[in-house]
């Protein structure tokens, strides 16, 4: 299954783009203009497409910043921290939101992706230790 | 000075056509859109074919959230505001007043709920919007820029004729310069169906479809299920000479009223139907015997067109207005029909034209002058009237300014 063209297709749908022009570096909310109504309606659609639990705190990096600091207030280093709560992130990836947070929403296509392909990793383990 | 309030600008979707003119040819031509339902083949029904709308909207995501009754809402409030050739800034300051149904897409859309949740893949986050009422009035609003004063009706099939007569109020009463007004409205999902049919509201038959709807023929045994949607611009008539506005008719006259009777069938008498529509006459400052036309509610059901017929009889006496029954055209459109037929009958009386009560072979009351062949016919008044189920009335007077 090609994660990323199926959400592709949902995302089409959904904001009723005509000639989407979408890569896995367009950003969700700066690019495509996702308003918070429409943040709710992809989670649904995530989680019927692909049968994953979808928190929409973590697929939309809600907490992003709300992490950074608390980082900062238990002495932390943040790359790591921010690991743990989003381990669907590769660390370049979290520096690269980290560094940029002040510019606004960083969330890409390529995040949502990431967190599709981790949930749906971490069901077929949880399948094959069932077996 | 007296403020009047004119219509001037018309969008209109419906199953005869999408303009005036196509209207006027349909009625001409005898052309209807009665078929058989896919479904349930004992009921037919009129749909509009091959309604899209993105043709009137292009891309927009909020299309998600509307009912197809909403859908017609919003196409024909649109096409209102494109014909009226006024930029979309002078609605700021508009009124918005939309007739609006419930959504019945029951098996189609209404999830069932078993121990508090729902099981189905396709429910949208916010489903509540396609049912919500005023889906429509927040789309337009936001589609077309509309920040005045603004009522959502929703009282059965009297909703959008009473959301034209309250937008006229606003205006004559000096709250509004101008206002859009009107409805949509479809109930032919198979929820609908089911609905009108378990009350035993519906033409249940094999014949040929196009003999199903028979407003006021001894022989009717219920109503066609119809939809579509019209919009109206309003103005106050000096705004309106002074922007150059063309003008279609001015609108006079307005009533409404309840039965305090029964969840659906209408008083026998139709005491506080006739109250509706004399408050209309008082109002439009003419006397029965001065209107030309009365486009009737019609259903077609046994109970709503025996007291009709004998009001209409008792409030004209001896000078008996031309009939019409449109719901023998297009349907009955539910919320909208009284927007739609209010578009009908303009375009009707622009072009001097009666349409026959189609389908009207033996008429169940002798007195009443029902329109038993279209016929080339200037007619300068005429009063739209429609019922709903609860006892809902209403009424409204329309002078051409020809």
């Amino acid at each position: 299954m090609n994660i990323f063209a199926e959400i592709e297709k949902i995302l089409a749908e959904l904001l009723d783009l005509e000639d989407s022009d979408i890569t896995p570096d367009t950003y969700l909310i700066k690019d495509l203009g996702a308003e918070s109504i429409d943040l709710l309606e992809l989670a649904v659609a995530i989680n019927n497409r692909f049968k994953i639990p979808v928190k929409d705190d973590d697929i939309f990096l809600g907490c992003f910043r709300h992490y950074m600091s608390e980082a900062e207030q238990q002495m932390a280093d943040t790359v790591p921290y921010i690991a743990e709560k989003y381990p669907f992130l590769t660390k370049d990836r979290i520096k690269e939101i980290a560094a940029r947070t002040v510019e606004g929403p960083q969330l890409k296509i390529r995040d949502l992706v990431d967190y599709v392909t981790y949930q749906l990793e971490r069901a077929r383990h949880a399948g094959n230790d069932d077996s | 000075m007296k403020r009047r309030v004119v219509i001037t600008s018309i969008g209109v979707v419906s199953s005869l056509g999408c303009t005036p003119d196509e209207i006027i040819m349909s009625l001409k031509g005898r052309k209807v859109a009665f078929e058989r339902q896919a479904s349930d083949g004992e009921v037919v029904v009129a749909p509009v074919r091959n309604f899209n709308i993105r043709s009137y909207t292009g891309p927009f995501k909020d299309g998600r959230y509307l009912n197809r009754g909403a859908q017609f809402s919003v196409a024909s409030a649109i096409d209102a505001v494109r014909n009226s050739g006024s930029l979309k800034e002078s609605f700021a300051r508009a009124g918005l007043f939309v007739g609006a149904g419930p959504n019945l897409d029951i098996g189609g859309e209404f999830p069932e709920v078993t121990k508090g949740n729902i099981d189905r893949n396709d429910l949208q986050a916010l489903w509540i919007l396609k049912f919500l009422p005023n889906t429509a009035a927040s789309v337009i609003s936001q589609l077309i820029g509309i920040h005045g004063e603004n009522l959502t009706v929703s009282t059965a099939c009297s909703s959008s004729l009473q959301a034209i007569g309250e937008a006229y109020r606003k205006i004559k009463d000096g709250y509004l310069n101008c206002a859009l007004a009107g409805g949509g409205d479809s109930r032919l999902s198979s929820g609908g169906i089911l609905a009108y049919k378990k009350a035993k509201a519906l033409c249940i038959g094999s014949g040929k479809p196009e003999k199903a709807s028979r407003p006021f023929d001894c022989g009717r045994n219920g109503f066609v299920p119809g939809e579509g949607g019209a919009f109206f611009l309003l103005e106050e008539l000096e705004q309106a000479k002074k922007q150059g506005s063309e003008i279609y008719a001015e609108l006079c006259g307005y009533g409404c009223s309840l039965d305090a009777h029964n969840m659906t069938a209408p008083e026998k008498s139709g005491r506080s139907a006739k109250d509706a529509m004399n408050a209309a006459l008082k109002e439009a400052e003419v006397s029965p015997s001065q209107i030309d036309a009365v486009s009737a509610h019609g259903t077609g059901t046994v109970l709503n067109d025996e007291m009709e017929a004998n009001i209409i009889f008792e409030i004209y006496g001896k000078a008996q207005p031309s009939v019409i029954a449109l719901k023998s055209w297009i349907g009955h459109a539910a919320s909208a029909c009284g927007a739609l037929e209010l578009a009908i009958t303009l375009a009707c009386m622009r072009d001097g034209y009666l349409p026959e009560i189609r389908n009207l072979d033996e008429p169940c009351h002798g007195e009443v002058k029902f329109v038993r062949s279209g016929m080339s016919a200037p007619f300068g008044t005429a009063v739209i009237e429609n019922f709903g189920f609860g006892g809902q009335n209403s009424a409204l007077v329309v002078k051409s300014v020809y």
